[in-house]
């Protein structure tokens, strides 16, 4: 493996970290908070550590697929490390696991917290908290192509390393121009909602932490009561805006660039639209016999909105509703938001190739001979795309019922170990029973935190690039470097 | 507001042409590889998906599925948009065909393969009638500088132009030769054949010489002709050019057919040694002044029975690399004889180097070099009319070469009656597949392909020759 290109990429997005870090030393300059200093000095610290990472140029800029996917796991960890330090330094969370798990829910915008009381924390703190939700959501790699020319043609596996997303594809040639575009649409419509929530008479500080915990699909709230003590109206807008960043954003794509039919006619999308719509429906229909009808009916598009983008922001506590939504709830955390948004769970069209791989099995048991390819917006879906989605959902499996074990070692309910790795493998927050909207997850000892920790990670970035960097091969190849290749593609590259 | 974001819109020298490639062969793979790196947005069009994820992995490009002379599959591709098309798949018809395509939706210029002797004869007249702005013909540029090499010595630095059928060509004149203290004029006086010296370096200065310039020894000259002449050229002058007097080809190919229909116009005795009987008779009639053996020609009997030993040189056009290459080293063991190995497919750049295998030619670079330097031209101006820009003597002078589209002030005019800036020289001018040296009472007609040398950059379109 090509070890310097990797450090060097992880050095780069540690310089990033430093200049986002800048963001909550402004809000402390507003405020007047003295925690402002903790952020300058973790700032300095991923400057330096950055330098020094960079310090050292690559020999070859080569590129494939293990590198791309072993920087961007180690990108996030890194990310997650540092980015805990100031919760830890300034003693706001004493317990550096604590604080990792907090940085780590806000990076992979899980949005599941450890603190019991959030309106405690300084302003400062609680800025970085939610920032870190939209800085993770479209993604801290796509941020990396979109500003820096890295070298190399191949740098599109870094792009499929972190997008979510079965089968990732670029909108226009050139990678750069692509995460480009993805982040302006995902800036628009981010000031949007920022706008119509001030609109809706929130403060400027209020509307900037939920703009960022809506936009990443984060969900952290910066009040105890997370979003129930704001006006319908505001409700209804966070309620939009989660289900509009849950959309595939090759939709905003071709709507911008004058191809609306195209956004149409993505299955993708509209199956995502039916999921939501029956689940409203469903939950309204369970909610209505205890309140009326515009209250259910928000409380319920709320929530289903919330869950089904994995953001998890919550209007009411649905741990005390009835079974039935409860049930549709934890369902809707597995379907997840569509692929290339900036939404988790399993993918919405993941579930569409599974289910169209079911049935083109029933269909062979009837005619045993038939040829049938899979389709997905009247394309045929290559082999490998089926392929990696079936092993990817056996994976997902396998890591959710080892993680369920772990945790439950620590000896909770069923109900509280199943819902609280759902709610952070599927990166939404909230859980059920002790771990529900109301609750927080501080309660659970060091390895708990740990395993959950990883699931977020691995949820974030689909599980494989996680996964790789604990294959025993890569490290190997990592002590042992072959030169002499890396001499003859240089002499290549000069031909 | 997303200008930025959309490098369709393109100010000039800014950002990278948008570029449709359908096809992902050899040349193909070459083409994205090394315009990806000079930086245009590539677009790939194959039917083989697997060929284009693995490219689109690879570089920085996006990768289509489909047939690429199909309509919907090139406006996915973005042929509203586009500003250059090359068509190189194996099928000559569907490079035709998708170029027409593209030039009747798009208004993008297009570049197609084209690799049968039976258009390739036409070439020019499917170029024009198809309103193409490059043919291609791999084999046929192989097999011109496999020719080079062999009649030229390969001390000289040779570019071509008017899709070879002109070159310039550099040389330093020797000591005591019979130029020196001749004038420009006078030197053409004295020769028949039509050769126009363009630049001449001194001292480390460069001239675009007039009549009058005075030729001396150790001068650099950069002088334009076709082949023909070219040799007549150093005859005149007594410059040795160790031109060979025999050939044998090994593989009655395609490009084995171009090489040999060269060299027989220079009057060189070409033997080839073919495998297919068929192919035999056929050859016999297109070449009749060649010898065609029917044979084996990785027979080492028969290539000795043939008399390998005593061939000047030896250049095996088999299909296949590795074949090639034994066939080479055989003949380097064996003979004296200048070899030419040709390499199409295999890679290993560094092993192959290694090798005493003679001239080594890859038609991929040969074809990706002619399609780069059009790109290079496309990219540094903003008109469509420039075919070809060189850079000579370290960007000092620039040699360009002019499609003259329409009718301007400057065509149908005698060219002495023309106000011509300084310091540049009206080269050639191409018509009819002819080279025509231009003196004072030739005109430029519309159609015409026009070269120019010049010591002032930027030239956009051939009106900028007048004062």
């Amino acid at each position: 493996m090509n070890s310097s290109i990797v450090r060097i990429i992880v050095g780069q997005v540690l310089k990033v970290e430093a200049a986002l870090l800048l963001l909550p030393c402004m809000t402390a300059l507003v405020y007047q908070e003295r925690a402002g200093w903790y952020y300058l000095l973790t700032a300095a610290i991923c400057l330096a550590v950055g330098f020094i990472f960079t310090l050292r140029k690559s020999k070859n800029d080569v590129f494939y697929l293990k590198e791309g996917c072993a920087a961007t796991a180690l990108s996030w960890i890194f990310l997650s490390i540092f980015g805990a330090l100031p919760f830890y330094i300034s003693g706001e969370i004493p317990s550096y696991i604590d604080a990792l798990f907090e940085t780590v829910s806000g990076f992979t915008t899980t949005g599941s917290s450890i603190l019991s009381d959030v309106e405690v924390l300084s302003r400062t703190a609680l800025f970085w908290r939610s920032f870190t939700h939209w800085v993770g959501g479209m993604g801290v790699l796509v941020f990396l192509l979109a500003i820096i020319p890295l070298s190399g043609g191949s740098n599109f596996n870094l792009m499929k390393a972190e997008s979510p997303g079965p089968s990732v594809g670029k909108l226009v040639p050139k990678v750069a121009y692509t995460a480009r575009i993805l982040y302006t649409i995902y800036l628009g419509i981010s000031i949007l909602e920022l706008v119509l929530l001030l609109l809706g008479g929130m403060t400027v500080y209020e509307a900037l932490l939920t703009t960022f915990g809506t936009a990443g699909t984060g969900g952290f709230g910066f009040l105890n009561s997370s979003m129930a003590s704001f006006s319908p109206y505001l409700q209804w807008v966070i309620t939009i805006f989660m289900i509009l960043f849950g959309v595939n954003f090759n939709a905003y794509y071709f709507i911008l660039f004058k191809k609306a039919k195209k956004a149409f006619q993505m299955e993708e999308v509209r199956a995502y639209f039916l999921i939501i719509l029956a689940a409203v429906a469903m939950i309204t229909g369970d909610l209505v016999r205890t309140m009326d009808f515009s209250n259910a009916l928000r409380t319920s598009a709320f929530q289903v909105g919330s869950i089904i983008t994995t953001t998890g922001f919550s209007t009411a506590d649905f741990n005390v509703w009835s079974q039935t939504s409860r049930t549709i709830l934890v369902l809707l955390m597995f379907i997840g938001a569509c692929a290339g948004s900036t939404g988790g769970g399993i993918k919405v069209s993941r579930i569409l190739v599974l289910i169209k791989t079911m049935l083109k099995e029933l269909n062979s048991f009837l005619h045993p001979k038939s040829i049938k390819k899979i389709k997905m917006d009247g394309k045929p879906i290559e082999h490998e795309v089926v392929r990696a989605t079936n092993v990817f959902f056996c994976t997902y499996m396998m890591l959710f019922a080892i993680s369920v074990l772990l945790i439950s070692l620590e000896g909770h309910d069923l109900v509280t170990n199943f819902t609280a790795v759902a709610a952070t493998f599927n990166n939404i927050g909230p859980g059920l029973e002790l771990v529900g909207p109301a609750a927080n997850f501080g309660f659970m000892n060091s390895f708990s935190k740990i395993v959950l920790i990883f699931d977020m990670l691995a949820g974030r970035l689909e599980l494989f690039p996680l996964l790789i960097l604990c294959h025993p091969v890569l490290w190997k190849e990592v002590i042992s470097r072959k030169s002499k290749i890396v001499q003859s593609r240089n002499l290549d590259r000069k031909y | 507001m997303f200008e930025f974001l959309n490098p369709g819109k393109k100010k000039k020298g800014q950002l990278g042409l948008k570029i449709i490639i359908v096809g992902c062969g050899k040349v193909g793979i070459t083409l994205v590889e090394r315009l990806s790196r000079e930086g245009h947005d590539i677009t790939i069009i194959d039917q083989e998906g697997t060929v284009v994820t693995e490219i689109a992995n690879l570089y920085d490009v996006m990768g289509i599925m489909g047939n690429g002379a199909s309509y919907s599959v090139q406006m996915e591709a973005g042929i509203d948009e586009a500003d250059l098309i090359i068509a190189v798949t194996e099928s000559d018809e569907l490079n035709l065909l998708c170029c027409t395509i593209a030039r009747r939706v798009g208004h993008c210029a297009a570049i197609a393969r084209v690799r049968t002797p039976d258009y390739n004869i036409e070439s020019d007249y499917l170029r024009d009638k198809l309103d193409l702005a490059m043919i291609i013909n791999p084999e046929l540029e192989a097999s011109r500088e496999a020719a080079r090499i062999l009649l030229l010595p390969s001390a000289l630095e040779v570019n071509s132009f008017a899709h070879g059928q002109a070159e310039m060509i550099k040389f330093q004149v020797p000591e005591g030769n019979i130029m020196h203290g001749k004038t420009v004029s006078g030197l053409r006086k004295e020769l028949r054949s039509e050769v126009l010296i363009c630049a001449i370096e001194r001292d480390g200065e460069v001239h675009i010489p007039d009549g009058e310039f005075i030729i001396h020894e150790n001068d650099i000259l950069s002088f334009v002709a076709t082949r023909e002449d070219t040799i007549g050229f150093f005859d005149h002058i007594g410059f040795k050019t160790n031109r060979v007097k025999n050939t044998m080809i090994i593989g009655g190919g395609k490009a084995a057919y171009y090489l040999a229909s060269q060299l027989i116009k220079m009057g060189i005795g070409v033997k080839i040694i073919e495998i297919d009987k068929a192919r035999c008779e056929k050859l016999s009639i297109l070449l009749p002044k060649a010898i065609i053996i029917n044979g084996d020609g990785t027979d080492q009997d028969l290539l000795e029975e043939e008399g390998i030993e005593y061939a000047e040189s030896f250049v095996p056009l088999t299909g296949i690399d590795e074949e090639n290459i034994l066939l080479t080293l055989y003949a380097r063991q064996v003979s004296q004889a200048k070899v030419i190995t040709k390499i199409n497919r295999i890679n290993f750049k560094d092993v192959i180097s290694n090798l005493d295998l003679g001239s080594v030619l890859y038609p991929r670079y040969i074809t990706s070099e002619a399609i780069i330097a059009y790109v290079r031209a496309k990219t540094n101006s903003t008109s469509n009319n420039i075919e070809t820009l060189y850079h000579m003597f370290d960007h000092r002078v620039e040699a360009i070469e002019f499609h003259v589209a329409e009718e301007s002030e400057i065509t149908n005019v005698p060219l002495k009656d023309l106000k011509l800036k300084k310091d540049m020289l009206l080269c050639f001018i191409s018509r009819n597949e002819k080279i025509i040296i231009p003196g004072g009472h030739d005109r430029i007609l519309k159609g015409d392909t026009v070269m120019v040398v010049t010591r002032d950059t930027g030239f956009n379109d051939i009106r900028d020759i007048l004062e």
